[in-house]
C-alpha cells in the first residue's frame, strides 16, 4: 500500500519523521514490505527544506492523488509569535502559503478519492483548512491552531487523534506517532501496532475520536486563544 | 438612504497578516445589501445590520471568504464621516481592528 508524505516549504521535521518511521517499521519488521512510504511533494521530486534550522528532505516524486493508500499532510514549524505585516514567518503564515500551491487542488483530489485516505498531522489539517478542503468536517489540529481551525468552517475536536472516515487528523507534533499507530491498527489490525509500539518503546494514548455511539450530553468547550 | 450606502475600502488583520478589500453598499426598498471584493473574490455579505448609536452609524455583518484562506467573519463599525472603524472576529480568535475609508467607485 502506497504512502506518501507530502513536504512543503517550512514543514515541521517531526511530523513527517514520526509517521514516517513509524509506517517504515510496522512495514520493513511486520509487514513484509506491505507498505511503499515516500516523501513527495506536489512540485515533484526536489529538496524541501523545513521550517526547523534548514533542516532538509528530499521528495523523490509528485504526489499523485491517484495513487490508492494514505497521503499524510503535515504542518510547519517557525515562530508562533510575530506580526505577519512586519514580515514574520509566522506558522499561520507559513501553513497559508502551502495552502496557496498546487498541494491543494491535488489533495482535494485525492478526499475525493474513494481508496485514498488523507491524514494530517499538527499544521496539516489547518493548512488544508485554510485551503478550503474541511468544511464541515471534524478535525483537530495543534492546541495553538484550534481556535483559527474553527473560524476556518471546520469542525474542531479536541482529541489527540480524530477519525472523520477517509479524513484522520492528529494534534500536536508528537501525536504523528499516534496518528500512524493508529493507521496502522486500523489498516492492518492492532498486533501490528502493538509490535510497532514495542519497538520504539511507545504508547499511545487518548482514545481516537469518531463520530460514532452515543453523542455526550455537553462538549467541553475549546478554550479561545 | 443609509450612511454605509456606496464604496469603502476596508483594512483589517488576519492571523496571516492585513488584508485588504472593497466593500459595496446599497439600499433597496429599505434594505441594505452589501459585497466584499478582496483576492480576486466577490462575496455577498450576510446578516447585514445597521442601526444609529450616538457614536454614529454602526453596522454589523458577517461574510464566508475563501482567499487569501477559507475564513469565517464578523464585522462591527461605526461610521464617521467618509471613515469608519471597529473590529472583526474569525471564529473565536480575538477581535482585531478594522480601519475603512469610504471611497469613490
Amino acid at each position: 500500500m502506497p504512502v506518501q508524505i507530502v513536504l512543503f516549504d517550512g514543514f515541521d521535521p517531526l511530523d513527517v519523521i514520526a509517521p514516517f518511521e513509524v509506517f517504515v517499521a510496522g512495514s520493513e519488521y511486520f509487514l513484509d514490505n506491505a507498505l511503499d512510504i515516500a516523501l513527495v511533494s506536489a512540485e515533484g521530486a526536489r529538496d524541501v527544506v523545513s521550517g526547523s534550522q534548514g533542516l532538509t528532505l528530499r521528495a523523490t516524486a509528485s504526489l499523485d492523488p491517484h495513487r490508492p493508500g494514505i497521503i499524510v499532510v503535515p504542518g510547519a514549524s517557525g515562530p508562533v509569535d510575530g506580526d505577519p505585516d512586519q514580515g514574520a514567518e509566522t506558522i499561520p503564515v507559513l501553513l497559508a502559503r502551502f495552502a496557496a500551491t498546487g498541494a491543494i487542488p491535488l489533495i482535494a483530489e485525492a478526499m475525493h478519492n474513494p481508496d485514498v485516505l488523507v491524514a494530517a498531522v499538527c499544521g496539516g489539517s489547518l493548512a488544508l483548512a485554510m485551503g478550503g478542503l474541511l468544511e464541515g468536517r471534524n478535525v483537530v489540529t495543534h492546541a495553538l491552531g484550534m481556535p483559527l481551525l474553527d473560524a476556518t468552517g471546520a469542525t474542531a475536536v479536541n482529541a489527540r487523534v480524530v477519525d472523520d472516515g477517509d479524513l484522520v487528523t492528529a494534534g500536536g507534533v508528537t501525536s504523528g506517532l499516534d496518528l500512524a499507530l493508529y493507521l496502522l491498527d486500523r489498516q492492518f489490525g492492532p498486533r501490528i501496532a502493538h509490535a510497532v509500539e514495542g519497538l520504539f518503546e511507545y504508547e499511545r494514548r487518548g482514545t481516537v475520536w469518531r463520530a460514532e455511539g452515543t453523542a455526550p450530553a455537553t462538549v467541553p468547550a475549546i478554550p479561545a486563544a | 438612504m443609509n450612511p454605509i450606502c456606496g464604496d469603502w475600502r476596508l483594512q483589517m488583520k488576519t492571523p496571516i497578516g492585513t488584508i485588504e478589500a472593497d466593500y459595496h453598499f446599497e439600499e433597496h426598498d429599505g434594505v441594505v445589501t452589501g459585497t466584499a471584493n478582496g483576492a480576486g473574490e466577490a462575496v455577498a455579505l450576510t446578516d447585514l445590520v445597521t442601526r444609529d448609536t450616538p457614536d454614529g452609524p454602526r453596522v454589523t455583518w458577517r461574510q464566508q471568504i475563501t482567499r487569501p484562506l477559507r475564513l469565517n467573519l464578523e464585522y462591527d463599525v461605526t461610521i464617521t464621516g467618509g471613515t469608519l472603524a471597529g473590529e472583526s472576529r474569525a471564529g473565536r480568535l480575538p477581535r482585531t481592528r478594522v480601519t475603512g475609508r469610504r471611497i469613490t467607485a
